[in-house]
């Protein structure tokens, strides 16, 4: 049976000239609707953007609640239990790489450390999947209201750097993650400066000069982040006919678990 | 009666998708959407997509707003010639 069929210019019930109507008037608006943000500073996309910071926290509260019902009891047990072992993981791992950064870095991080421990900040929570957004940003549930602007640097519990603030509404923020595909950071591994390229989920790479000794674990920091760790060696790639080693980059964090995050005021 | 869901559906899920899943999901819905109905919720999921993730329009191109007007305008002749029966 052949699935397709000369429609005669009907392409639906309506008849083609309403839908068509329908279809100009919506391209207009969305016109509009494009023009109207830029020339009022981004107001349609706070208000979009705080609406679903909202819808996320609902969705949030809805999913524990159900979760919490009992009626998915055993596999909710699991999926506990898997968490709270990925939890454990993922925090001795981080332990492991604050340790080496702090160990490597002696003196001068305990200076950065009392600097940022002075510096002023605020914990929000991540009120948007790590994964839904095609450019690399997510949104944390603090902004203009709290002080919060753009270009603030976003920090893990740990001290990782993961991203700056890209815009701000009043009371969400879009933080544009450091390790986004096509995002590239000045960076040191072992002295050396690199290129950080981005690959989005927390990874990146860069191509380090064969004669840095570079290991699983070390830690890489970046001057133009003030010095921060962004992430630790996670591979290395040699080969003999090249100039450089590839370095594996990763977060030693799971971003899909983060539920809060320290923006630091500038 | 199914017929007559499926328009609404694919634009709930793609509206969905652009807050929820990962961004093939409310393409995926954009594509299926534009192939088969003149659907003016293409234009819209692509702009929410865009408003939602996107820093600042200066920062870069809205992608998914340009792929809404192509995938609503472009199709257009492909579905006045074929539509599924």
């Amino acid at each position: 049976m052949n699935l397709y069929r000369q429609s005669n210019g009907l392409p639906s019930r309506l008849g083609p000239g309403r839908e068509r109507k329908r279809l100009i008037a919506a391209s207009a608006l969305v016109i509009v609707l494009f023009v109207f943000d830029i020339f009022s500073g981004g107001q349609v996309r706070a208000q979009a953007r705080d609406s679903v910071s909202s819808v996320w926290k609902l969705g949030v509260s809805a999913g524990k609640a159900v979760r919490g019902s009992g009626f998915f009891s055993s596999r909710a047990a699991l999926e506990k239990e898997n968490a709270a072992l990925k939890d454990q993981l993922a925090r001795s791992q981080v332990r492991a790489a604050a340790y080496q950064a702090l160990k490597d870095e002696n003196a001068a991080l305990r200076g950065m450390l009392r600097i940022s421990e002075n510096e002023l900040g605020i914990t929000a929570p991540v009120v948007s999947s790590f994964r839904a957004s095609p450019y690399g940003t997510f949104l944390v549930g603090a902004g203009s209201s709290d002080a919060v602007t753009p270009g603030s640097l976003v920090l893990t519990e740990e001290n990782f750097v993961i991203g700056r603030v890209a815009d701000v509404s009043p009371h969400s923020a879009l933080v544009n993650e450091l390790f986004a595909p096509n995002v590239s950071t000045d960076a040191l591994i072992r002295g050396a400066g690199v290129s950080v390229d981005g690959q989005g989920g927390g990874n990146a790479r860069a191509n380090v000069p064969r004669e840095v000794q570079v290991e699983i674990g070390d830690p890489v920091t970046s001057p133009v982040l003030k010095g921060r760790t962004i992430g630790v060696v996670g591979a290395v790639e040699e080969d003999p006919a090249s100039a450089y080693k590839r370095v594996y980059i990763r977060l030693p964090v799971n971003l899909a678990a983060l539920q809060f995050v320290y923006l630091l005021k500038q | 009666m199914i017929h007559n869901l499926i328009r609404p559906t694919l634009a709930l899920v793609g509206i969905l998708g652009a807050i929820f899943a990962p961004p093939w999901v409310p393409l995926i819905c954009m594509g299926l959407l534009a192939f088969r109905y003149p659907a003016w919720e293409v234009l819209f999921i692509g702009l929410l997509v865009d408003f939602l993730w996107l820093p600042a329009f200066a920062h870069g191109a809205p992608l998914f707003t340009i792929a809404g007007f192509i995938l609503a305008w472009g199709l257009e002749p492909l579905r006045k010639e074929f539509l599924f029966s």
